[in-house]
C-alpha cells in the first residue's frame, strides 16, 4: 500500500505523453533542432506539476471513468511491483533449497547443516510490519534514503566498488525497493540514470571493445536483475510465450542437425530393429564421416529448412514487438549505442549492433528461449526434442546478432542462409530499438514534484536499510571523500551501521522519505527556465481540465467551443463544494491575469487557452481506452506472477515438511516413541483430480470415470498411500490399486524432472500431487 | 573396437575467458580472434592416451551468467570438467569455487576428474592472478593446475590429456570400489535401494479388473 502511495499523481494523471512513449526516428531527429520541443516538454512537465499539486489536495477527487480506470491501473502496477519483488526473493530461497534438499534426500547432510537449512526455511516466512527503534533513526534513515533515491550517482558509485559477491543483495534492494515502483516514471528514470553512470564508467575503463559488456561484471549483473523487473517479464510473456509454447507441444519433432547425433540415432535404431548393423555402418565414426553419409544428409536437409523457418518466425515476432519492448530496455540499448560511438568514433553500425545484441539478445531474449521455464513462460520442463530446437533457435539468433567470422561447429555453416537473409533486418531492428526519447527533462520535473510532495514513503526492511548502511560505511572513504558533501554529513550523523537482525526480528517498515536540505519550490521557474506567463498558462489549463472532468457530462457547459468564462463562473458558484468553488475563483483570477499579460484575449473566446484545453480533453478521452487495454495486459502479467508465486511457496512448503520429517525421525530415535496417528483417508473423485491437474492423463473410459475415486492416507509422517477405488466393486477398504509414496521419492522425481507418476489407469503429475499432499496433510502451524 | 567414450565439459563462470578458443584449438587447431559468446557447442575428437584410443565428447558451455540454469544438466552428463578462468581477471578465478562445489554435489563425488585452467598465459603483462595463487587453489581442491594460451596453443593438448587420464583412473577405481570397499559403494546402493523400493511399491491386488 505504501507502493500505491508512492505512485506520484503526476504520473497518474498524465501518463499519456510522457517519455515512456517511444517515438519514431523522425521525431527524435526533430527534437535536436528546436527549442520548441524542449519548451513543449517543459510546459508539459509544469502541467504535470500542477496536476500533481492539485491532486495532493485530496478533497478534490476527480471521479470520472478515466480517473477510475487510472486508479485501477495504478493499483495493479503497485501489486505487480511488490509481487515481483517477493518472487525474486522466494526464487533465491527455492534455488538455495533446491541444492540442499538433494543432499538431504541422499541422506548425506550433517545434523548442523540440517539445522542451518531449517533456519533458512524459517526465514522464508512472510515478514511482519514494524518500526525503527526510535523517531530519530526514522528521520535520519529517511534522509539517507531520500538522498540515495534522488541522487543515483551514490549507488552507481557503490555498484562499482562492491564485489560481485556483495552486489546481489545491493541490487535487490536497489531494483526492488529503492526504485521498486517499476511503473513509476521518477523511480524508473532515476534507476536508469544510475545505469548510465555505471555504463559510462564501464566504457571508459574497458580497454578493448570485444570484452565490453561480455564479462560478468556489476553491469551485467545489473542488466540481468533489471530484466527481471515487471516490464521485462511481461514483455517476454507477451512476445515470446505463445511461440515457445506452440513449439513445446511438438514433442516428437526432432530437428537435430548435428550429423554425429543424427548418425548415432539412426544406427541405434537400425540395431534395435534388425539386431545387427550392416557392414557399411560402423559405430563410432568421426564427424566428417557422419556428415558425408547420404542417409544422414537426407535426414538433415528438411530439418535445416524447418529450423530456419522457425527461427525466422521468432525473429519476426521479436521485430514486430518493437513497440512492446520496455522503455528502459530500449533506453539501455540507446546508451550502449551512444557510448560506443563516443568511445570508438569510427565504429561501424555492425560493431555497434554487435554490442547491442550482446545485451538485448544474449542477456535478455536468448536466455528466455533456452530456459523458458525459469522465465515463467511455460509450465513444465520441455521434452528433449523441443528443448534442443529452442537451443538451436537461440544459437541462430545469437549468430545473427553477433555475426562471427568463423563457425565453430562446422555443421552450423548450413544455417548460413538464415544469417544472410536477415542480417540487414536485425541490424535495422537493433538501431530502431535505440530510438527512444531521453527522459532528463521530465526527470528533473519529476524530482521537483517529488520534493513538493509531503508523503514520499518507502516500504523497506530493517535489514535492507542496515545492509545498505553497512555497505556505504565500508566504502565511505571512496564515496564520501568530501566531508561537507551531503552523503558525508548523513553518514556521520548516523554513526556506524547496526548489525543484521536475526530474521525473527526483521521487520518491514514504511519509511517516510524527505530531504534534509530544503529546496524551495519558488526556484522552480528559474531552475526550469520558464516565464511567469507560462506558469500561469499551465496552471490555468490544468485547473480548467480538472473542473471539466468534475462536471456532469451533458451540461450545456461542456458544449464546444468551450466558454471558459462561463465555466469558471459556474465552478465558482457551485453549491456545497468548496473545493470546486476555490478552483472556480482561481480560474477567474488566472483568466484575468493572463489577459492582462496579453497572453489570451477575451474577444476571441480565449482561443489559445481554450484550444489547448479542448485538445487535452480529447486526448484524455482516448486515454481511457488505452488505460483499459494496458490494464488488461498487466492483469495477465499479474496472474502469471502470482501463479509463479504460489508455485514457489508450495515448493518451500514441501521442503519444509520434508525437512521436518527427516529431523523428526532423527529426533524420534532419542525421544520416546510418539504414537502415530493415521491421517486420512481423504477422498477425491476422478473428476476433481482431473480438474486440479493432478491427473495428467487418464486411460479410464469416459463413462466409467464417474465411478472412480481415490483415497489419500498418511499412515506416518512423510508416507502416503494413494488407492484407487471403484464404486460398489470392492466392498472393503482396500482399493483396486495401492501406491505407497514417500515424500523423498516424490522430491527426487521432481528434481530429476520426472513429472509423471504412473498409477496404471491414470498418470498423476508429480508436482500437482505434491501440492495436494501439502494442502491436505499440512500439520498445525508453528513448525 | 573397445573404444571408450568420455564426456568432457568445459566450464567457467565468466564469459570471455577463452573456453571456446581453447576448445577450438584442441579440436580443430584454429585460433579464433573474434569473440563470439557461446550458448552451447559440442564437439567430438579422437585422442590417444597412454596407448589407448578414446573418443572425447566435448561440451563447450556458456560463461554468460544468464545461462546458468543449464549448468546442472551439463554437470550430470559430464565425467570430467575443465574449469577455466583467465589469468588477467581475479574474479574469474574466484567464481570457480562455487562451480566446483556444485559439480561435487551433483556428481556426489569429491574426487571428480577436474582440471583448473588459467588461460591467456600469453598476456603476462596483464596478469592479475599469480601462478602461486591459482596453484594454491588447485591444491586445495586436490586437482592439477595448468596455465594455457589458446592464442599460442600452449599446454592445450596437455590439459585435455590430463583430464582424460583422471577420468580413466576414476573409472577403474569406482568399478573396483563397488566390488570391494563397502563404504565407497554405499551411497550408490542407497539410491538403488530406493529405486527398487519405488518400483516394488505397488501392490496390485486386482490386476485384471477391467474399468
Ligand atoms: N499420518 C500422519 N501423521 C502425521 C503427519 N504429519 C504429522 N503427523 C503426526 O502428527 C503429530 C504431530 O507431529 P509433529 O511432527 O511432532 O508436530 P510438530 O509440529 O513438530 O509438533 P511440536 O514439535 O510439538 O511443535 C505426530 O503424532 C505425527 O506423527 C503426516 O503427514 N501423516
Ligand atoms: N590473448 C589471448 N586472448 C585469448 C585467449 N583465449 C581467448 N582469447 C580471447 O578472448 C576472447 C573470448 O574468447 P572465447 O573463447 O570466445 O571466450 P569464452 O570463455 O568461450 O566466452 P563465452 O563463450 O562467452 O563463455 C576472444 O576475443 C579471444 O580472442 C588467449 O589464450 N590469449
Ligand atoms: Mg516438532
Ligand atoms: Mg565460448
Amino acid at each position: 500500500m505504501a507502493a500505491a502511495k508512492l505512485q506520484a499523481p503526476s504520473r497518474a494523471s498524465t501518463s499519456s505523453a510522457s517519455s515512456f512513449t517511444p517515438v519514431s526516428r523522425q521525431n527524435t531527429m526533430s527534437s535536436h533542432d528546436g527549442s520548441r520541443s524542449m519548451r513543449a516538454s517543459k510546459r508539459y512537465s509544469v502541467t504535470a506539476l500542477y496536476l500533481s499539486m492539485s491532486a495532493k489536495e485530496k478533497d478534490l477527487e476527480i471521479e470520472d471513468d478515466l480517473a477510475r480506470a487510472q486508479k485501477a491501473l495504478r493499483e495493479l502496477k503497485a501489486r505487480i511491483s511488490s509481487q515481483s519483488k517477493k518472487n525474486f526473493v522466494l526464487e533465491k530461497d527455492v534455488r538455495y533449497l533446491d541444492s540442499r534438499i538433494a543432499l538431504l534426500i541422499q541422506n548425506r547432510m550433517a545434523l548442523e547443516e540440517q539445522n542451518e537449512v531449517a533456519s533458512h526455511l524459517d526465514e522464508a516466512a512472510e515478514l511482519q510490519e514494524g518500526f525503527f527503534p526510535n523517531d530519530e533513526k526514522t528521520q535520519k534513515y529517511g534522509n539517507l534514503l531520500f538522498l540515495l533515491q534522488s541522487e543515483p550517482r551514490h549507488i552507481a558509485h557503490l555498484c562499482r566498488l562492491v564485489t560481485l559477491a556483495e552486489i546481489d543483495s545491493l541490487l535487490q534492494t536497489v531494483m526492488f525497493t529503492i526504485y521498486g515502483n517499476q511503473y513509476e516514471s521518477r523511480e524508473e528514470h532515476l534507476l536508469l540514470t544510475m545505469f548510465q553512470s555505471v555504463l559510462t564508467y564501464q566504457f571508459d575503463n574497458t580497454p578493448d571493445y570485444s570484452s565490453l559488456l561480455r564479462a560478468n561484471t556489476p553491469v551485467s549483473r545489473m542488466m540481468t536483475t533489471y530484466t527481471r523487473r515487471g516490464p521485462g517479464q511481461s514483455y517476454l510473456k507477451q512476445v515470446l510465450a505463445e511461440r515457445i509454447n506452440s513449439l513445446i507441444e511438438l514433442k516428437d519433432l526432432d530437428l537435430e542437425i548435428n550429423p554425429l547425433k543424427v548418425y548415432e540415432k539412426m544406427v541405434s535404431e537400425i540395431e534395435e530393429s534388425q539386431g545387427s548393423l550392416p557392414p557399411n555402418m560402423p559405430k563410432g565414426v568421426t564427424a566428417e564421416q557422419a556428415a558425408e553419409n547420404e542417409k544422414v544428409q537426407a535426414i538433415i536437409a528438411p530439418r535445416l529448412t524447418m529450423l530456419m523457418e522457425i527461427a525466422n518466425s521468432f525473429l519476426s515476432t521479436i521485430i514486430a514487438g518493437l513497440d512492446e519492448t520496455p522503455y528502459g530496455i530500449r533506453w539501455i540499448c540507446k546508451q550502449i549505442r551512444s557510448l560506443s560511438k563516443r568511445k570508438y568514433p569510427d565504429a561501424s553500425d555492425h560493431t555497434v549492433c554487435t554490442l547491442i545484441g550482446g545485451f538485448f539478445f544474449l542477456r535478455f531474449i536468448n536466455p528466455a528461449i533456452v530456459t523458458p521455464r525459469s522465465y515463467m513462460l511455460i509450465d513444465g520442463t520441455p521434452a528433449d526434442n523441443p528443448k534442443r530446437t529452442l537451443t538451436y533457435i537461440a544459437k541462430m539468433l545469437q549468430n545473427l546478432a553477433n555475426k562471427p567470422s568463423y563457425a565453430k561447429e562446422p555443421y552450423m555453416v548450413k544455417l548460413q542462409p538464415f544469417i544472410q537473409q536477415n542480417k540487414e533486418r536485425i541490424n535495422r531492428f537493433m538501431l530502431d530499438l535505440c530510438e527512444v526519447q531521453d527522459f532528463y527533462e521530465s526527470l528533473e520535473m519529476d524530482n521537483y514534484v517529488a520534493l513538493s510532495k509531503k508523503d514520499l514513503e518507502l516500504s523497506i526492511t530493517l535489514n535492507e536499510v542496515y545492509a545498505t548502511h553497512e555497505l556505504l560505511e565500508r566504502h565511505a572513504a571512496e564515496l564520501a571523500k568530501d566531508e561537507s558533501s551531503h552523503l558525508s554529513v548523513l553518514l556521520h550523523e548516523l554513526g556506524s551501521a547496526p548489525a543484521q537482525l536475526p530474521r525473527k526480528e526483521n521487520r518491514v517498515i514504511n519509511l517516510p522519505l524527505f530531504s534534509k536540505w530544503e529546496t524551495p519550490l519558488d526556484d522552480l521557474t528559474a531552475a526550469l527556465d520558464i516565464t511567469q506567463e507560462e506558469v500561469y498558462f499551465m496552471e490555468a489549463k490544468s485547473t480548467f481540465v480538472v473542473i471539466m472532468r468534475s462536471l456532469p457530462a451533458n451540461t450545456p457547459l461542456t458544449r464546444r467551443p468551450l466558454r471558459l468564462d462561463r465555466i469558471a463562473e459556474a465552478a465558482a458558484t457551485t453549491r456545497n463544494d468548496s473545493v470546486m468553488v476555490k478552483k472556480g475563483i482561481r480560474s477567474i483570477e488566472l483568466l484575468s491575469q493572463l489577459q492582462e499579460l496579453g497572453v489570451i484575449d477575451k474577444s476571441d473566446g480565449f482561443a489559445l487557452l481554450r484550444d489547448e484545453i479542448e485538445q487535452e480533453l480529447v486526448h484524455l478521452g482516448s486515454m481511457k481506452d488505452k488505460v483499459v487495454e494496458e490494464s488488461r495486459k498487466l492483469d495477465e502479467v499479474y496472474r502469471t506472477i502470482r501463479d509463479h508465486n504460489s508455485y514457489l511457496i508450495n515448493q518451500l512448503e514441501t521442503y519444509k515438511s520434508y525437512l521436518h520429517n527427516v529431523r523428526g525421525q532423527s529426533e524420534g530415535k532419542t525421544r520416546k516413541q510418539q504414537k502415530h496417528q493415521v491421517l486420512g483417508p481423504y477422498k477425491f473423485t476422478h473428476q476433481q483430480l482431473e480438474k486440479e491437474g493432478v491427473i495428467q492423463k487418464s486411460n479410464v473410459p469416459e463413462n466409467r470415470r464417474a465411478n472412480i475415486y481415490f483415497n489419500f492416507t498418511s499412515p506416518l509422517p512423510g508416507t502416503f498411500v494413494i488407492s484407487l477405488h471403484y464404486k460398489g466393486r470392492s466392498g472393503r477398504n482396500r482399493g483396486l490399486l495401492e501406491l505407497d509414496l514417500k515424500l523423498d521419492d516424490l522430491l527426487e522425481m521432481q528434481k530429476d524432472n520426472q513429472e509423471e507418476l504412473d498409477l496404471e489407469y491414470v498418470l498423476f503429475n508429480v508436482s500437482k500431487v505434491l501440492v495436494l499432499l501439502n494442502k491436505r496433510f499440512t500439520r498445525k502451524k508453528g513448525w | 573396437m573397445s573404444q571408450r567414450e568420455y564426456h568432457i565439459v568445459v566450464l567457467g563462470s565468466v564469459g570471455g575467458v577463452g573456453k571456446s578458443c581453447l576448445t577450438a584449438q584442441f579440436v580443430q587447431n584454429v585460433w579464433i580472434e573474434s569473440y563470439d559468446p557461446t550458448i552451447e557447442d559440442s564437439y567430438r575428437k579422437l585422442m590417444e592416451v597412454d596407448g589407448r584410443q578414446v573418443v572425447l565428447e566435448i561440451l563447450d558451455t556458456a560463461g554468460t551468467e544468464q545461462f546458468t540454469a543449464m549448468r546442472e544438466l551439463y554437470m550430470k552428463s559430464g565425467q570430467g570438467f575443465l574449469l577455466v578462468f583467465s589469468i588477467t581477471s581475479m574474479s574469474s578465478l574466484h567464481e570457480l569455487a562455487e562451480l566446483r562445489d556444485q559439480i561435487i554435489r551433483i556428481k556426489d563425488d569429491p574426487r571428480v576428474p577436474l582440471v583448473l585452467v588459467g588461460n591467456k598465459s600469453d598476456l603476462e603483462e596483464d596478469r592479475a592472478v599469480s601462478r602461486a595463487r591459482a596453484f594454491a587453489v588447485s591444491q586445495g581442491w586436490g586437482s592439477p593446475y595448468y596455465e594455457t594460451s589458446a592464442r599460442r596453443r600452449a599446454n592445450v593438448d596437455e590439459v585435455f590429456k590430463d583430464l582424460c587420464r583422471q577420468i580413466i583412473r576414476r573409472d577403474v577405481e569406482l568399478s573396483r570400489a563397488t566390488d570391494s570397499d563397502p563404504r565407497e559403494g554405499r551411497r550408490r546402493r542407497d539410491t538403488q535401494d530406493r529405486n527398487r523400493r519405488r518400483r516394488s511399491n505397488r501392490s496390485r491386488e486386482h490386476r485384471c479388473v477391467i474399468l
